[in-house]
């Protein structure tokens, strides 16, 4: 027999449309939504004032497992996301050892299948351990399940390999998803080249680092016609490029992280440096957070992803030049968005439902995902908008805490998590 | 009572003029005090201080040590280098050790920039910084500023010009800082790729060209050229970079007759500074030195006996 769930009285918000409704899930589907439905069924959760929206789907996690299990593993990794609201995370492949055989990638499937809270799909690595310099069997992924390809935080330095990648993975039906960063131009740069790192002598990223290489993939990708995803765009001079190229190629689509429309190297030095503010791609300027708005706002960013990066606390209260990059971002994700782009009228919650829940699914080809519809796979979000919390260190149930967003308040809150017709995660503060 | 009320000495960007002032006070007493037969005071018995330095450097550690030793302090000598993460992890440990020791002050010279104000978390001790990556070097600046004033009087309303790897230095950031909180104007000069972005957000003025940024200069501070750092091709050549920005004979007759010329040393003769300009310019070079002296017993001093 499958489990039933009624969810009564629920706003449901898909990208294209809100609804009143009843929603009728059986087993791991939705099977009904309409106006007072009558069911008997093993759990029925009143949604009246709460708005019900598609599991979000995180196109770039860093789980750190195997390798740095001590940072995050699968089920912390899960609950996490689950906690966040996302039903399905994608994770990258910078893992020691590097996810770039099928064997592996397999591994990640059945983990995540044993822990069964959110889908964790692994995107296998370009090259084999991310060096650059062979292609990884691109065919032996797909049949494993793989969708995306990335040698994530290293861009194929060698254009002509990254040509052949592209173009190989057409014949799979893969998405390459592409890190853009000359490392020539970041150097060992901490932040990002501005004002604020010239005053305090910080090794520094400039934005062109990540410009002039998203110029030449997107060419290359659109030279031999192949899916290319960009992961996070940090800046104005990035969404210029984009906005032009996009119109000539459809085959083109891009994520920014929330930190990317929120901070800037003015919190860096607020922070006194502080390495949970220590991110790659770096922290913007005001014009890039404007620029990541604007271009979110009209659809030239497709989704944002979370680059969920767990390090460990040892690791980040380092010196702000020595410690590692990069911030943890799935159980704040969602507020984040609603707080400072939702409630600032910068996107309307449809418009966080396409960016958290459509694009992705649609990018990724997820048919079964990212819709409130009669037939789907019922993975929902039940949300709170009117509700604020605070960011909390020991509420974390991430393994690790580097967050620049510590302390502060946000709104929006993730109620219950349903993934395939299973609830994941319960909020008991309700 | 002096008056100080800072812990930490850790940059110029956060000490105020009057606290700066203060500082001289102190030093022209212990410059006093180094002349004399006995060139010891008390002022420091009981206290510990902890030289802690992660990248190498004999000046700065030897200066603070005869500085601590002079005013009585019981000094230590910890130097340490290792490799970049296992060493932002050590040292944070290193600290954590040491802190057993319970010190009063500890002077710290790191790789990282601008990462003192996190170090001082791990310690009750004050924490004096003693260069910190490419952001400050404040000792250095308050013994330049005070030659200055030693040498012109005051160090308001001058004109002070920078000479070199502006880029990656902490000496060159810090004078700007101090002498700027005098009203004083602060141009750099160097090449164009070892002038950082939006430098001139600083307030500063920038020169390529040293035969224009010379004239009418108070004060001339030429940066030791990292030879290392070259290989990184921030310019093709030392010859080229003799060419245009080394201090000479004719380039010095551009600036002001009085003007004085400083150097944080070590110097590369003929790099830098012409040689045929040593004998009219080393003497002032080397009243620096003594100057760093009493600068850095002034600013332990007033850091160790601060109320609290």
């Amino acid at each position: 027999m499958n489990m039933k769930i009624l969810i009564k009285k629920a706003t449901i918000v898909n990208y294209d449309k809100i609804s009143e409704a009843d929603i009728l899930i059986s087993g791991d589907k939705i099977v009904k939504i309409s106006k007072n439905i009558k069911e008997k069924v093993d759990r029925e959760i009143n949604a009246a004032g709460k708005h019900v929206l598609p599991g979000f789907i995180d196109m770039h996690v860093h789980l750190r497992t195997p390798g740095r299990e001590d940072e995050e593993d699968f089920l912390s990794g899960s609950l996490a996301a689950a906690k966040g609201g996302f039903t399905t995370v994608f994770c990258m492949p910078n893992t020691s050892p590097c996810i770039d055989n099928e064997g592996l990638a397999n591994w990640v499937r059945e983990e995540a299948q044993r822990i069964g809270l959110v889908d964790i799909w692994p995107i296998g690595a370009i090259t084999k351990n991310r060096e650059g310099r062979e292609l990884t069997e691109f065919g032996a992924f797909k049949k494993v399940g793989c969708m995306a390809l990335s040698d994530d935080g290293n861009s194929v330095e060698d254009s002509f390999l990254f040509r052949c990648a592209l173009e190989y993975a057409k014949m799979f039906d893969l998405l390459t998803i592409s890190h853009c960063e000359d490392k020539n131009l970041s150097r060992q740069g901490s932040m990002r080249e501005s004002f604020i790192s010239s005053k305090y002598g910080i090794g520094s990223i400039p934005d062109i680092s990540e410009t002039v290489r998203l110029y030449r993939d997107i060419e290359i990708a659109r030279y031999v016609d192949a899916r290319l995803h960009l992961a996070h765009v940090s800046c104005a001079k990035s969404v210029e490029v984009i906005a032009d190229k996009k119109e000539h190629f459809p085959g083109l689509s891009c994520e920014t992280a929330p930190h990317y429309f929120i901070l800037t190297v003015d919190d860096v030095e607020k922070s006194a440096f502080n390495a949970n503010f220590k991110v790659n791609p770096p922290l913007g300027k005001k014009e890039d957070v404007e620029a990541v708005r604007s271009a979110l706002k009209k659809g030239i960013i497709d989704c944002i992803a979370t680059d969920h990066a767990p390090h460990s606390a040892a690791e980040k209260e380092l010196p702000f030049e020595d410690a590692p990059f990069g911030f943890i971002g799935l159980e704040l994700c969602f507020a984040l968005v609603y707080t400072y782009l939702v409630t600032k009228d910068i996107l309307d919650i449809k418009g966080l439902v396409e960016k958290l829940s459509y694009n992705p699914a649609r990018i990724l080809r997820l048919g079964n995902k990212g819709k409130i519809q009669e037939g789907l796979l019922a993975d929902l979000v039940i949300t709170d908008l009117r509700k604020e919390w605070e960011v909390k260190k020991d509420s974390l149930v991430s393994k690790s805490k580097n967050t620049p967003f510590l302390d502060s308040t946000l709104k929006g809150t993730v109620n219950y998590t349903i993934h395939r017709g299973k609830v994941v995660y319960e909020s008991t503060g309700l | 009572m002096s008056g100080w009320l800072k812990k930490h000495i850790i940059a110029l960007k956060d000490l105020e003029r009057r606290e700066i002032e203060l500082i001289f006070d102190a030093a022209q007493s212990f410059k006093e005090i180094s002349q004399r037969e006995v060139k010891k005071t008390p002022a420091l018995r009981g206290k510990t201080v902890i030289n802690l330095f992660f990248e190498n450097s004999t000046r700065t550690r030897v200066s603070f040590e005869l500085a601590a030793k002079r005013l009585s302090a019981d000094v230590l000598n910890f130097s340490s280098s290792t490799s970049s993460l296992a060493k932002g992890e050590s040292i944070i440990d290193i600290i954590k050790n040491l802190e057993s020791y319970h010190p009063d002050i500890f002077v710290i010279r790191i790789g990282s920039s601008a990462s003192l104000r996190t170090l001082t978390q791990y310690t009750k001790a004050s924490v004096i910084n003693a260069g910190d990556g490419k952001n400050e070097h404040p000792t250095q600046a308050l013994l330049d500023m005070f030659t200055v004033k030693k040498a012109r009087g005051t160090v308001e309303n001058l004109k002070i010009l920078i000479v070199g790897d502006i880029l990656h230095s902490r000496v060159a950031r810090s004078n700007i800082f101090g002498f700027q909180k005098f009203s004083s104007q602060v141009r750099v000069c160097g090449p164009s790729t070892l002038i950082p972005y939006e430098f001139d957000k600083l307030g500063v003025e920038i020169f390529y060209d040293l035969d224009k940024a010379i004239e009418d200069v108070d004060v001339i501070i030429m940066l030791r050229v990292q030879r290392e750092r070259q290989a990184l091709s921030f310019f093709p050549s030392l010859r080229e970079y003799v060419d245009k920005f080394s201090l000479s004979p004719e380039r010095l007759k551009r600036a002001k007759k009085d003007c004085i010329v400083m150097h944080p040393g070590p110097i590369n003769w003929d790099v830098e500074i012409s040689s045929s300009l040593k004998e009219q310019l080393h003497p002032l070079i080397l009243r620096q030195v003594e100057n760093g002296l009493a600068v850095r017993m002034a600013v332990l001093y007033l850091v160790g006996t601060r109320k609290k």
